[in-house]
């Protein structure tokens, strides 16, 4: 309750500042919708040369991508930790967090809010109603319940990733380039993994699992059976990977407390 | 990291006020230098620089197995052939490593925390050091991250090295210009920091036209007919395309003078907004106080 | 009771080294080397309620370390403390309910918002109720008289006005213990004067115990009854600013400006049998140097009857000459202690 109460309040704030600076705002957006436009034209550019990408159709990889962009959007919003290094450990602000009340790792997502990122998430809907309706997709009873438990666990697995990685920052080096690649890398997850060799299905799949932010529960609703397995079990791999990234936070935060900066 | 900067500033402030040919001459060591701390200061990141062989590597690897997807039984695409496709993706990723960099952060950060008055009132030029460091950064991955990358490269995948020594040559200098053109355009938008309040968003956006639009992601002549004519007019070609084209050997000859012609005349361009956006900046810092 | 109990309070940081040139750096690529460094280094104190404690050194000395230990940003290597009865590292999101802290050259107001919504976050983060929120934050603006800045950005105010917000932000929750790491920084000395008659009667009328780092000695002059000085991880002296002054004051000085033409000879013989030491400066000024158990007046008794002085202006010793003199003298107790430290710094070597 408390912590909700924090996020309405910082929520708010990220507005009036917002507001002061209105212009950002929509040119934020904009180059957001340009950002997905980019990886449109490249599905679109692939079809224009093939029938089938590894056994999907057009409007199949383009309701992967849709489904893909939701839990991204989310995602992008609640957990922006682009900077993070820079602005809390080279900057200091870490020992300001460290001297409120709350939870550390809650306060630097409270203060990262970034809501224009959540327009992503609802063309990531569109998307899919769209392809859908082209693919004759039924809609279930289960579709709105499981997209919903599909998105929060995709959304957990970037957090657990990316808080991974983020609390890399509080050793000696500073990891700063690890983000923006790991961006490229979270992409290839909503082409069919069956396309890569062995290695790097395994890669995308266990290790750093990127295909079940797209390619595996999006597969649940194009009722491909061969990854049903896959989507289920979703929620299983966001929980462990967030709970991997909590633990690396704290690990990270002790260290900083023994070390600091 | 800026602690190391300034110390090296500092010498070429000292020394750059004693005029005429020595006082040059320190001023251009004191560049040179730029470039070598930026290249020590690269080594003293290590996470940075294993994950960036490991995510190099996956990145070719993906690219390479979904290309060899969507050519299935195909010959050639576009007029590429499965082979040259291959070595066009692994050869562009490495390349990218070299040219890449992130001076439009690092200019718009300047920016806005107002350290760049300080930087305009030293005795150097601030756009050529940070091109300076930007090469410092390049030359440090073209040894440590492309070499090396390339090994793997040819190691996992059917990767066919070109024979011509033309092509090494052709490739080598118009990979230079790759990162020329690169930072040219990094540059441009980190001084738009000036104009606008906030250029992340811009920032992000440069980011993804560039791997798009520069044929990393997609060889341009992939692209519908209507969008590869638009990009041959526009710069970004001249940083991936180009010195891929010439690698693969789909340019031989005087067709690689031709390529080069195009990276030149697009180096001499963008210094027309880089000059102006320079003098604008010092304008407005100077006039209107930042 | 003890609002801050520190017990052989130790610090080490493990630092890594930079080998020199590019085969040095080629080299750090593969293996690190590390080197031991000891910050604070076994230090006792105890800072009864409603004390305003003076925590000065040169930078490096280890204040930052110490305040950083206290507030519960690091976690000590050795030692115990207790602040405001709850081991800081150990809960800290209960204890920093506690503490107020104010680290001058950093804000913990955003930037882009009026004051006002800062503060009302705070109060959300501090769960500390509308009404004493209200009680509070009138108390504070119009103690510090921040009416007309309350909707204002903090980006449009100016250095001091940011300070004096800083203080309420820092303030709102009603923290008994106040931790504030230079708070006149960059200050000028209007402002600097408004914000310690603050301090002070924060001091008084709460009983707000407060622990500042200054290198601003009239900050401690003005606030403190108690200083702890520190030098190279250690503290070199503990107790009262007088008693401070006493033991390494090392005298006043007195300047004079004479009409005509005044020999140095003249004046040595004019304060025969004073341990007094004069130097001249020119024909018509000289400086004369009374040593702390001589009275300013006697001394002052000897000349003025017989010199033809324009001019006298005499000069205390001020807080800044009494740590330069302690400096000097290495560490002020135990000279030999320090000599001990440097072998401290062993070298560890980490693969």
């Amino acid at each position: 309750m408390y912590y909700l109460g924090l996020l309405i309040e910082y929520l708010k704030n990220y507005m009036k500042t917002r507001l002061t600076y209105r212009a950002d705002f929509w040119v934020e957006v904009v180059s957001d919708l340009l950002f997905q436009a980019t990886n449109f034209i490249f599905i679109l550019v692939i079809f224009m040369h093939t029938d089938s990408l590894g056994g999907w159709n057009q409007n199949e990889v383009v309701f992967v991508y849709g489904f893909f962009m939701v839990p991204f959007g989310v995602f992008s919003c609640f957990v922006n930790m682009w900077g993070f290094s820079e602005r809390y450990i080279v900057k200091g602000e870490m020992d300001r967090i460290l001297t409120r009340p709350a939870h550390n790792l809650f306060q630097i997502f409270l203060e990262n809010v970034d809501p224009p990122s959540l327009v992503g998430s609802f063309i990531g809907l569109i998307v899919m109603a769209i392809s859908g309706s082209n693919l004759g997709l039924p809609f279930e009873w289960w579709t709105i319940p499981m997209l919903i438990i599909l998105t929060l666990s995709a959304v957990a697995i970037y957090t657990g990733i990316y808080t991974t990685l983020t609390s890399l920052s509080f050793y000696s080096d500073a990891p700063t380039g690890i983000l923006p690649l790991m961006y490229n890398i979270q992409t290839y997850g909503r082409y069919p993994v069956t396309i890569y060799n062995r290695a790097i299905q395994v890669l995308l799949t266990w290790i750093i699992p990127f295909a079940f932010v797209g390619i595996y529960p999006a597969a649940l609703f194009l009722h491909r059976d061969e990854m049903k397995g896959m989507a289920l079990l979703t929620p299983v791999v966001g929980a462990v990977f967030l709970g991997i990234g909590l633990m690396a936070w704290s690990y990270g935060v002790k260290r900083y407390k023994g070390a600091g900066s | 990291m800026s602690e190391q900067l300034n110390g090296a500033v500092a010498s070429s402030g000292g020394s750059s006020g004693g005029s005429g040919e020595n006082g040059r001459r320190l001023l251009l060591g004191a560049y040179f230098d730029f470039i070598r701390i930026r290249f020590l200061t690269m080594l003293a990141y290590r996470i940075n620089y294993y994950s960036g062989i490991l995510i190099y590597t996956l990145n070719i690897g993906v690219n390479y197995f979904t290309w060899k997807a969507i050519y299935g039984n195909g010959e050639s695409l576009g007029g590429f052939t499965g082979a040259q496709m291959t070595t066009y993706v692994a050869v562009s990723w490495m390349a990218r490593a070299f040219y890449f960099n992130n001076l439009d952060r690092e200019i718009s950060t300047d920016i806005r925390d107002g350290s760049i008055a300080i930087q305009f009132i030293r005795p150097y030029n601030y756009v050529l050091v940070k091109m300076m460091q930007g090469l410092g950064e390049g030359l440090f991955r073209f040894m440590m991250l492309m070499i090396p990358g390339m090994v793997i490269a040819i190691l996992l995948f059917p990767v066919q090295l070109p024979t011509e020594p033309s092509a090494w040559i052709g490739f080598l200098v118009m990979l230079f210009f790759s990162f020329l053109i690169s930072s040219q355009i990094n540059i441009i938008t980190g001084l738009s920091a000036f104009f606008v309040e906030n250029n992340e968003g811009m920032m992000r956006m440069k980011r993804v036209i560039v791997d798009l639009f520069s044929g990393l992601i997609v060889p341009i002549t992939l692209f519908p007919g209507w969008l590869s004519s638009i990009l041959k007019v526009l710069p970004f070609q001249a940083i991936t395309y180009l010195p891929g084209s010439v690698f693969t050997g789909r340019v031989q000859g005087v067709g690689i003078w031709n390529v080069l012609g195009i990276q030149v005349i697009w180096f001499l361009v963008l210094l027309v907004p880089i000059v102006w956006l320079y003098h604008a900046a010092r304008q407005r810092l100077f006039v209107q106080g930042g | 009771m003890n609002a801050i109990q520190v017990q052989d309070l130790r610090k080490t940081f493990k630092v890594q080294k930079n080998r020199e040139g590019l085969k040095g750096a080629f080299a750090d690529l593969f293996k690190r080397q590390y080197s031991e460094v000891t910050a604070v280094k076994d230090i006792s104190f105890s800072i009864p309620e409603g004390e305003i404690c003076g925590y000065i050194g040169e930078n490096g000395a280890g204040k930052s370390t110490t305040i950083k230990m206290l507030t519960g940003i690091l976690v000590p290597t050795a030692g115990s403390l207790s602040v405001g009865g709850f081991v800081p590292y150990a809960e800290r999101e209960k204890f920093v309910q506690n503490i107020g802290v104010v680290f001058g050259q950093r804000s913990q107001l955003w930037w882009d918002i009026g004051v006002i919504e800062s503060f009302q976050l705070l109060r959300k983060v501090y769960r500390v109720s509308e009404q004493d929120f209200k009680k509070r934050l009138d108390e504070l603006v119009e103690r510090l008289e921040l009416q007309e800045l309350l909707n204002r950005p903090v980006r449009k105010l100016s250095l001091g006005q940011r300070m004096r917000c800083e203080l309420v932000a820092a303030l709102l929750h009603n923290p008994s213990i106040l931790f504030l790491d230079e708070p006149t920084i960059g200050l000028d000395i209007v402002v600097k004067s408004e914000i310690r008659e603050f301090l002070k009667d924060m001091n008084r009328e709460h009983g707000t115990t407060i622990l500042l780092t200054t290198h601003d000695l009239q900050d401690i002059e003005a606030l403190c009854s108690r200083v702890i000085m520190l030098d190279d991880g250690r503290i070199i002296y503990d107790g009262g600013l007088e008693d401070l002054k006493q033991r390494w004051g090392t005298g006043r000085e007195v300047q004079f400006q004479f009409g005509t033409a005044t020999k140095l000879q003249q004046l040595t013989q004019w304060t025969e049998g004073m341990p007094v030491t004069w130097t001249a400066e020119n024909e018509l000024g000289a400086k004369v140097w009374i040593p702390l158990e001589l009275n300013v007046s006697d001394v002052l008794g000897r000349v003025v009857g017989q010199a033809d002085i324009t001019d006298i202006k005499i000069i205390e010793t001020n807080t800044d000459d009494i740590v330069r003199s302690i400096y000097q003298s290495g560490s002020a107790e135990k000279p030999e202690e320090k000599i001990a430290a440097l072998l401290d710094e062993k070298e560890v070597i980490h693969v």
